[in-house]
């Protein structure tokens, strides 16, 4: 039986009053909190090796080479990549998709598909590749409750469809899309598929074998592991064939001088896609995230947090004033949800009071999900509220949250 | 007048022409051409609110909760 409060005991966040109140964070999917573990981990790279990897042969730089290497293959084992060679360090899941989306070979009017859930980092980059090089961009609605029929995928995926790019875990309704399928129906026409797993990663266990994606974008900030730290996950094939997304230092094997020219070769993946000095306690701190999850274990997280979200869709449901957004069942989605209350004109005016009043941190506006909101007629300055559960969440949360929203229609009707 | 934010500069010229606004309000007035100039920030207007609560905190709007949410107003010279 895990023991959920020694967990929360782990973040030291929680322990702040302010206002002299407790707080209780609800946004996690957009920024997770930070065990001590993860800290320590970082904070022991700074204090005790903090040099180079890769390239200093002393024994610091040795030392961060060792858990710089260590730490790609706990992302890999987080993931079950066939090889930790196949994990690049990224600065975030945004990074991770722009690399595939410039850095592919896809045929010249050939056609990527998307979706209308999307968060924006998953369509810009697809829409912008097709810009550039005359490729076709076909985007599949979600239903407005944020679910797909697989029947729309089996229309759109043809024979000329190259690339197919789905978000696995919508940052909005929370509703996982059946990208098992999607991939399935994307290799037999002979299309790639990237998942954005920026808000499923986190939160379930992930086998990118078992889903058989093509590439995977994670975020690390989410997962308990420091900001400003991504991965891509690709098929050591494709990372092999695709084209830099940066050069430099650390990406070559060599750098000829000939006849007045320069000639580089360069590595393999990952250090192609490594370009320069990198962010060494930010990948350590990604290390320790993942032992940390693995060591809760993904799917007691992904239980708990379906207890939670189960809480609060019922409390939710029970407020009349409240509309959510997506499926009111725990069981299609990840542990956040999306809502809007009748009697306030702008999500902005909810966050601002939950926070204010109750110090409960929830985020609001469009979640960077345009297309979605647009969808359902939601204009971006009204946007939605979203509370988003993780590990170190409790029912009193829940209890707190839906108090505060009863209290917040009483206020604004 | 402190020195403040483009964002806090477009919410100030926003409720200096119109008054006491809802918070929509003030986020639609941002999308006007007139205050393009200015207030050029993203769609969702979240910036725009952190830039609200800025002025509050520096003292040069109040803020509200009522019916419909929040209203925002101009602290008058003579307050």
């Amino acid at each position: 039986m895990t023991d959920w409060a020694r967990i929360r005991s782990d973040f030291p966040t929680l322990r702040r009053m302010i206002r002299g109140r407790p707080i209780v964070y609800l946004d996690s999917a957009c920024m997770s909190l930070k065990p001590k573990q993860v800290l320590a981990a970082m904070n022991e790279y700074y204090e005790m090796y903090p040099a180079c990897g890769g390239r200093s042969l002393h024994t610091l730089g040795q030392e961060v080479s060792r858990a710089y290497s260590a730490a790609r293959e706990k992302l890999a084992g987080f993931i079950n990549a066939s090889r930790p060679e196949e994990c690049i360090w990224t600065r975030n899941a945004t990074e991770s998709l722009n690399i595939v989306a410039n850095c592919v070979a896809l045929p010249k009017g050939s056609k990527v598909i998307t979706t209308s859930l999307e968060h924006h980092s998953g369509s810009l980059p697809f829409v912008e590749r097709a810009k550039r090089d005359g490729l076709r961009l076909e985007v599949v609605n979600a239903k407005n409750d944020g679910t797909f029929d697989i029947e729309d995928w089996k229309r759109a995926i043809d024979g000329n469809t190259s690339l197919v790019s789905v978000v696995h875990s919508s940052n909005v309704t929370g509703t996982i899309a059946p990208i098992r399928e999607i991939a399935e129906l994307a290799h037999d026409k002979g299309a790639l598929i990237v998942s954005d797993d920026a808000q499923y990663a986190p939160h379930h266990p992930l086998d990118v074998q078992k889903l058989g994606v093509d590439f995977s974008a994670i975020s690390i900030h989410k997962m308990c592991g420091p900001t400003g730290m991504g991965v891509l996950y690709g098929r050591m094939e494709l990372l092999e064939s695709m084209r830099m997304f940066l050069t430099g230092g650390d990406t070559v094997r060599d750098v000829r001088y000939e006849n007045g020219q320069i000639l580089p070769t360069y590595l393999p993946p990952p250090a192609k896609f490594e370009a320069g000095l990198q962010n060494y306690a930010g990948a350590i701190g990604s290390g320790a995230a993942a032992d940390y999850l693995k060591a809760v274990g993904m799917d007691q997280i992904e239980q708990h947090e379906k207890s939670l979200l189960s809480s609060a869709l019922r409390g939710l449901s029970d407020i009349e004033a409240v509309q959510i957004i997506g499926p009111a069942d725990a069981s299609k989605k990840t542990g956040l949800v999306a809502f809007r209350v009748r009697t306030v004109e702008s999500a902005h005016d909810v966050a601002s009071y939950l926070n204010e009043e109750y110090n409960i941190m929830c985020r609001s506006g469009w979640h960077c999900a345009g297309p979605y909101h647009y969808q359902l007629g939601i204009q971006p300055t009204m946007g939605t509220v979203r509370a988003s559960f993780y590990l170190y969440n409790s029912q009193n949360d829940v209890k707190a949250l839906l108090g505060a929203i009863r209290a917040l229609v009483e206020a604004s009707s | 007048m402190p020195a403040v934010s483009r964002n806090a500069e477009c919410v100030l010229r926003i409720l200096r022409n119109t008054g006491n606004l809802t918070t929509a309000g003030i986020l639609e007035a941002a999308r006007r051409p007139e205050n393009a100039d200015i207030c050029s920030d993203c769609a969702g207007g979240d910036s725009f609110v952190v830039a609200a609560n800025e002025l509050v905190e520096l003292g040069l709007i109040t803020r509200r909760f009522g019916k419909g949410g929040y209203r925002w107003q101009l602290v008058s010279v003579s307050e």
